[in-house]
């Protein structure tokens, strides 16, 4: 035993002191940036694998068969390889497939790439962007396979009703087959969401400094690994109750006006 | 183009099963770490699953919070917080990664199927359990022989997707440099500057081989489902 040991059990005294000597305020901050960036993140691979899934989703059921076919090849890609694999391959993997100068001017140092670094603060946007395409080209595949199963729950006469109406295949699409496959799904979907945003951990591994990564930096800067890594459970473990709850709010007002059941 | 191919070609054995004259490691180890964490995982699932589904207030407290906790933190950090925080020196129990990685897949996959048979129980009809208890069966009777293999048959599908996708989360090991197909991967490429252009190659085929384990594993559990089903049919068939 060494003193303090038992120092991360103890209430903190009041006081400047007291609320560690190793929680400067450059970690602080560190730490404040990369919780952003995973919330950023989280929130935009969300969104965008919603309306990837949703698309390719409605891709895989037309009719088409070779349309159809390259959904599903999309889809069990995807879903059956890590998603660790795919943002390694994105973002450390593509770039050494071009000789050095290429790959400058494409991935890192092109104005795009300058713009976006000045708008985020990262120091290397590629890797960011890299990982974050991964994420959603995976949560995309597991929401367009539940958004289909989810379709296939609508009631036929309703769509046939509408094509009594003389309603066109889009507004067919856009009014009945997204709204209702979406709400039918919609559980299961905010569980993959949820699972797509404990995978923005993953980013850490090509260096985007999200919170998992800044918790390894502060670790490697204060010595301090236990209590780090509590705090990033802690943390981990609010976003994820914040977000389900939030996800389940969602759910509730998607289910306001529940579509009528036959008696 | 050759070049790439001969350098996987040279590494193959090392992908599949782990650098010669070591422990077992590449793709073998991600499958065994998969196979003893789904393993310990179901024993722990159907202990919590039904834990939260009883009618003792703590048990289902308890039961909820392990499984809030070990669904809501990501695996990478359940993976580093076990290997230092349980295995640091203030626990002093020094854990190898190994034993680090086994304990947070398991307790992993272990919320994930706790979750999984506690939705199996509910499924499972109020007149079987009752007519069960009628005839004269204990409790414990009744939950194993009629509530759990009920169950069980429901949540089959779910199970394979679980274990499906924790081989696919194994490849975070990484992290602790347990040596599965990931690390092995990272390993074989080194440090050689001259091994960039391999990059690509190397992780499509490591994606290949993870895709080739996950989606025949999924494309037979999806056949031996459609024969229960079938032979489901027929028992109920039969019976009528």
């Amino acid at each position: 035993m060494y003193p303090g040991h038992w120092d991360i059990f103890m209430v903190p005294k009041l006081g400047m002191n007291m609320l560690y000597e190793w929680l400067t305020n450059d970690i602080i901050s560190l730490l404040i940036r990369g919780f952003a960036l995973t919330i950023w993140l989280s929130a935009a691979t969300s969104v965008l694998s919603l309306i990837v899934g949703v698309f390719v989703g409605i891709v895989k059921i037309n009719r088409d068969p070779i349309l159809s076919r390259i959904a599903s090849v999309f889809i069990e890609i995807h879903r059956n390889v890590p998603a660790l694999v795919l943002i390694i391959f994105w973002a450390f993997a593509l770039p050494s497939l071009f000789p050095l100068e290429i790959r400058k001017a494409l991935f890192f140092d092109n104005n795009f790439m300058r713009q976006f670094e000045i708008l985020s603060g990262l120091s290397i946007p590629y890797y960011a962007l890299a990982a974050g395409l991964a994420i959603t080209l995976n949560t995309s595949a597991y929401i367009a396979e539940l958004f289909r199963a989810g379709v296939g729950t609508i009631h036929q006469e309703h769509l046939e009703a509408s094509r009594t109406l003389g309603a066109s295949k889009w507004i067919q699409r856009w009014q009945i087959v997204i709204p209702q496959g979406i709400r039918a799904a919609f559980p299961a979907i905010s569980t993959r969401l949820i699972h797509n945003m404990k995978n923005t951990a993953l980013a850490a591994f090509v260096s985007t400094p999200e919170f998992f990564h800044t918790i390894q930096t502060a670790i490697t800067r204060s010595f301090h690994a236990v209590e780090m890594l509590l705090i990033a459970s802690v943390v981990y473990l609010i976003i994820s109750i914040a977000f389900a709850n939030f996800l389940g709010w969602i759910e509730r007002r998607l289910n306001r006006f529940p579509a009528r059941s036959e008696a | 183009m050759s070049a790439q191919m001969s350098f996987i070609i040279d590494n193959l054995p090392n992908l599949l099963f782990g650098f010669p004259g070591q422990r077992p490691g590449g793709l073998l180890m991600s499958v065994i770490l998969a196979i003893i964490s789904v393993g310990i995982g179901f024993v722990l699932g159907i202990f919590v699953g039904a834990s939260r589904g009883s009618s003792s207030r703590w048990l289902q407290g308890s039961s909820k919070i392990f499984v809030d906790i070990f669904r809501g933190l990501p695996l990478i950090l359940l993976i580093v917080l076990v290997h230092q925080v349980l295995g640091g020196r203030r626990f002093g129990l020094d854990l190898s990664p190994m034993t680090a990685v086994l304990i947070s897949l398991s307790l992993y996959s272990g919320a994930y199927q706790a979750e999984i048979v506690y939705s199996g129980l509910k499924a499972v009809p109020t007149q079987i359990v009752e007519s069960a208890r009628l005839v004269g069966g204990s409790a414990w009777q009744v939950f194993l022989k009629i509530k759990l293999r009920y169950a069980l048959r429901v949540m089959l599908p779910a199970f394979v997707g679980q274990a499906i996708s924790l081989f696919k989360d194994t490849s975070v090991v990484l992290i602790v440099a347990v040596p599965d197909l990931m690390t092995v991967a990272r390993s074989v490429l080194g440090s050689d500057v001259r091994n960039l252009s391999n990059w690509v190659s190397l992780y499509l085929f490591v994606g290949l081989l993870y895709f080739i384990v996950a989606f025949s594993f999924s494309t037979l559990a999806k056949r031996w489902e459609q024969r229960l089903q079938a032979s489901d049919l027929i028992l109920s068939l039969a019976q009528s």
